[in-house]
């Protein structure tokens, strides 16, 4: 054998092995969608604020069980001044609407603006199947931020009680309907109108801000309005505080009616009500955007 | 690649409201390189868009590898590839992480998307800047990197729309090289482009479209090897012309420069009606007809 080096050119090799087809195109775009939302694969300072925001999202659960650790310690017959699953998720609802505000578009905005949307027609995807797992991969991630710190603290608590850890597991399994309810409700509320203004904005930031807008200042707009008592019916002004729905089905799914100061409760709207203003709210926004989807697909 | 037709259309129409893009538009394309040609505003986007299923027409039906391409567009979409004309890449990843993805959404496992990127980058020659992220590729690696993602999952057709467009001559060059080579590796091509000179480079069949008709389809060699003869003599034509008339020739002249065509072999004729004449010559030859002679005498332009 010749001990020169030879040069093989070699060429193009058919691809002859295994075709996912459909499922494999939906499971890389899921994939993707995880990956974009959280900077992963892309620049550090796509990364800063979504784990940033999960910090924001854990560390109470951790100071929560932390503390109460202290407490069975060291004072074991004093209350804790931390709430429960329920308080917790006034402060999960927070974090998660931020996040919902800087996810969205980042799950959306980017293809269309590059022209990717061409690179998915060209493969085995329908429009609403891109939709469908763009959402998805959204509604994955906020179940994440409501449900690790509440497990945390389910199994946190759990691990302190007095009564032993299995058996405070089964005391409290009623808890856990009831945490995988709220935050079903927390994603309803935010996940479709974060999607719905992606659909409709040219750009990133005014995603975000649009989205922040409306549930930030329809909240403080519907409190307004409710004020202006010379209008008549004044009071279902109320119910553009879509920001509240979620926290009063919340309170509700927990059995803290009437604990919230909050605008559409005060003005006499039962949780269901608030529930039907989130079911229709998603209902149409997800409508619009797979409308507007198979326009461009 | 087989015989059967890889496209074809029946009585194909797209309107967008009262604006008709497409009419009446028939044609049946065999495996090969296909060029598909037209003004702006011809149609060839719409009807791309419709073998893409994208658009749904609003007459007729067309077919992509034997598949309805309104009716079974998964099976279409898992078949071909496309490099469209705009700009489709994300800036913020590196040319691997977007032809990984973009085989990824074809269906191929991890593991064989990765490797199928590698290889067709390093084919479209950027496997030195596979690494970059796209944001910082010049106009020329853009291009390429969009046809390493039409490919990267080995397609049985690629549709290709305007793939010179914005390159330089080196860059044209590289990319028409590129697309001649695609027929050898087994993958079907249609190339959309208003440059006819691309067509006449790459394509063996051409499917022109003016006006939302279809206004010539056949194999390249067809439309281009006009059997006419282009001599040029010394001197007055005038006898030259009346004794190739009178042999049942057909001639036009422009000045001295006679363009001959007849039932039978023009050369012989012409060599004949020389001789006959006494008439001088400078020149004589088959004429060069380019793809866009075919084109202008096909749109009346």
């Amino acid at each position: 054998m010749s001990d020169r080096g030879v040069v093989f050119d070699l060429g193009y090799t058919p691809h002859e092995g295994e075709r996912r087809g459909r499922r494999g195109a939906i499971l890389t775009t899921y994939r993707d969608g995880l990956y974009r939302v959280f900077g992963i694969r892309r620049k550090a300072r796509k990364k800063i604020f979504p784990w940033l925001l999960v910090v924001f999202a854990v560390l109470p659960a951790v100071v929560f069980v932390g503390f109460a650790f202290l407490l069975s310690t060291f004072a074991p017959e004093a209350d804790s001044p931390f709430g429960g699953h329920a308080e917790y998720f006034g402060i999960t609802g927070g974090v998660v609407l931020l996040f919902v505000a800087l996810a969205a578009p980042e799950l959306l905005i980017p293809d269309r603006r590059e022209g990717v949307l061409a690179v998915y027609s060209s493969r085995p995807l329908r429009p609403d199947d891109y939709v469908g797992i763009r959402a998805a991969s959204l509604l994955t991630v906020i179940a994440g931020f409501m449900l690790i710190p509440q497990v945390l603290m389910y199994i946190g608590f759990a691990a302190l009680s007095s009564e032993g850890f299995f058996q405070a597991l089964g005391t409290n399994f009623d808890e856990i309907p009831k945490i995988l309810g709220a935050a079903a409700v927390y994603a309803l509320a935010f996940a479709p109108i974060g999607l719905l203004i992606s659909t409709i904005a040219s750009r990133k930031a005014a995603a975000t801000g649009i989205f922040l807008g409306v549930m930030l200042v329809g909240t403080a707009l519907a409190a307004a309005l409710v004020e202006a008592t010379g209008v008549p019916g004044h009071r279902y002004a109320a119910l553009l505080g879509i920001a509240e729905h979620p926290t009063q089905v919340s309170d509700w799914i927990f059995g803290r009616v009437g604990s919230s100061d909050l605008i559409v409760a005060n003005n006499g709207f039962d949780p269901w009500i608030s529930l039907v203003v989130i079911l229709l709210v998603a209902g149409v926004s997800s409508a619009v955007v797979v409308w507007r989807y198979r326009r461009m697909m | 690649m087989d015989d059967a037709p890889i496209l074809s259309a029946r009585d194909l129409g797209h309107a967008y409201g009262s604006i008709v893009a497409l009419h009446g538009v028939e044609f049946t394309l065999p495996a090969g390189r296909i060029g598909l040609v037209g003004a702006n505003g011809a149609g060839k986007t719409t009807l791309i868009k419709i073998l893409l299923g994208i658009l749904r027409p609003t007459a007729g039906s067309a077919t992509v590898l034997g598949f309805d391409a309104t009716k079974n567009m998964l099976d279409v979409r898992s078949r071909i590839g496309y490099m469209p004309e705009s700009d489709c890449l994300p800036g913020d990843v590196t040319a691997s992480e977007f032809v990984i993805y973009s085989a990824g959404l074809a269906g191929l496992p991890p593991n064989a998307a990765r490797q199928r990127a590698s290889d067709v980058l390093t084919l479209v020659g950027l496997n030195e800047e596979r690494f970059r992220r796209l944001g910082g590729f010049s106009t020329g690696m853009k291009q390429r990197t969009k046809l390493a993602q039409a490919i990267v999952h080995d397609p049985e057709l690629v549709f290709l729309d305007e793939p010179t467009a914005g390159l330089d001559p080196e860059g044209r060059e590289e990319m028409l090289n590129l697309i001649s080579r695609l027929g050898g590796f087994g993958i079907n091509v249609l190339v959309s482009s208003h440059v006819l000179g691309d067509i006449e480079r790459t394509c063996d069949w051409v499917l022109m479209l003016d006006g939302g008709r279809v206004l010539r389809s056949g194999p390249l060699s067809h439309l281009v090897d006009a059997d006419v003869v282009e001599v040029k003599v010394v001197g007055d034509p005038t006898s030259l012309i009346e004794r190739l008339r009178d042999a049942g020739a057909h001639v036009e002249t422009t000045g001295t420069r006679l363009y001959v065509a007849a039932s039978t072999d023009p050369f012989v004729l012409v060599r004949d009606a020389l001789a006959e004449t006494g008439t001088g010559m400078w020149s004589m030859g088959p004429k060069a007809t380019t793809l866009e002679d075919v084109f202008l005498e096909g749109s009346g332009s």
